[in-house]
């Protein structure tokens, strides 16, 4: 052990020598160097003093003042060697570092590594969000055919204030529309408290981008006083729809929502509907977006919605 | 407006009244698990659950509209044949496919539902 650690001082000693040489040979390259700037700064400096003599004070060459400036710019020029020898001599040995370290590893330094990692990590990022998108986009595209759009369509309903209420109405922003009726056991209750949820986390993000909308599959009892007080226990924006037997008939064909409604129905006698139990996301032109189900949550359903509601504005 | 609307199903239950009948429902299922009866409305489930549950049965059925009444002791037999056939064909080595957006097929995580 103890030898090693003697060689090794040794050897350092026998290293000082050719150091220190190395060193003031290149201090006396760096004097060499600011010598000639020093000439060419003088030469530079005389052609224009003698342009000058022309303005009234022109055989005062050069004022204290300037020649302060002028003093001053040459010490900044002449980077170290005059002005400090401590701090020539730091700068110096990083430059020769610097060239060494340059020579040994060429081009690649860590400043190129972080570069080339973050610009890859960035390019990876661009491609998997733009390869969402156009997953998104091809779903939307899916469900728009050529034609006529395969589900959703035109109607004429009322609304739950008795106003009249029709597709049109609903153009221009995407709706979150979801069919149910009053008298639902279970389900739609359940699943009405998720549509305020992820109506509030949408309305959080993007306000009035989504329409809420519920029809209900049971226009013989669901008329609109009975739609506004069901609805507005669960959210005061909900809009609830209804109209005629074949109206309601009409719609959930459209929208090709299992109806089951039985239609004469003797005052009194108490009955449930069987119906589907998907929200409908329709994009602002009345085209069928996407359906959520059960198996979505509301922050998961949320988040399908903005990020089509986002694609939309692009 | 009083419960005996609801229960004829002349208007449909507020929040209240639905947590009420949902309360009287989980309540009689629990009586029904305490004595093994999947099946309430007919055979030896329909004597056993008159026999130990009678009292959650009135609960029940002043809680509720009696075509709900009605629904959720179908939709406890219902729930149950599917659970256990969802356990069968696990055993029998069915894969599950993941459902999205088509949660109404045999498997879905509770799809439309018959009512």
């Amino acid at each position: 052990m103890d030898t090693i650690l003697q060689v090794t001082t040794k050897m350092s000693h026998s290293m000082a020598p050719s150091r220190s040489l190395l060193r003031t040979f290149s201090r006396a390259q760096a004097q060499v160097q600011t010598c000639q700037r020093l000439a060419f700064s003088t030469r530079h400096a005389f052609p224009s003093s003698t342009t000058t003599p022309t303005t009234a004070d022109g055989p005062a060459l050069i004022t204290p003042t300037t020649r302060n400036a002028r003093f001053t710019r040459f010490r900044n020029e002449l980077p170290s060697s005059i002005a400090g020898g401590k701090q020539q001599r730091r700068y110096k040995a990083k430059t020769v570092e610097e060239a060494r370290s340059r020579y040994r590893t060429g081009p690649f330094s860590w400043k190129a590594g972080v570069l080339f990692v973050l610009a890859g990590c960035g390019l990876v990022w661009y491609f998997e969000s733009e390869k969402k998108r156009m997953q998104r986009r091809r779903i939307a595209e899916a469900s728009k055919g050529v034609g006529k759009p395969k589900v959703g369509g035109d109607f004429n309903l009322i609304d739950h204030e008795g106003k009249p209420f029709s597709s049109a109405n609903l153009k221009g922003r995407y709706s979150l529309v979801y069919f149910g009726f009053t008298h639902c056991p279970d389900i739609c209750p359940e699943e009405l408290d998720k549509m305020a949820q992820m109506f509030d986390l949408v309305e959080a993000q993007a306000p009035g981008a989504v329409v809420p909308v519920f029809i209900t599959c049971d226009p013989a009892r669901d008329d609109p006083k009975v739609l506004k007080s069901y609805l507005a226990e669960f959210h005061p924006k909900f809009i609830g729809l209804t109209g005629t037997y074949d109206e309601i008939k009409d719609v959930c064909k459209a929208y090709r929502v299992y109806f089951s409604t039985p239609k004469d129905v003797k005052p009194g006698q108490d009955y449930l509907v069987d119906h589907s139990i998907y929200f409908y996301l329709m994009d602002p032109e009345g085209d069928f977006v996407e359906a959520l189900g059960r198996q979505h949550s509301p922050q998961q359903a949320a988040n399908v919605i903005l990020e089509h509601v986002k694609d939309w504005k692009k | 407006m009083g419960l005996e609307e609801v229960r004829t199903g002349a208007r449909a239950p507020d929040r209240t009244e639905r947590k009420q009948c949902w309360d009287a429902r989980d309540s009689f299922y629990k009586c029904l698990d305490k004595h093994d009866v999947i099946d309430s409305m007919t055979g030896d489930g329909k004597k056993t659950a008159d026999k130990h549950c009678a009292n959650e049965d009135k609960a029940f059925h002043d809680n509720c509209a009696t075509a709900w009444v009605t629904y959720f002791k179908k939709y406890r037999v219902a729930d149950y044949q599917k659970k256990m056939t969802l356990e069968r064909l696990q055993k029998e080595g069915a894969n599950k496919v993941g459902m999205q957006g088509s949660g109404d097929l045999p498997g879905g995580p509770r799809g439309s539902v018959v009512r």
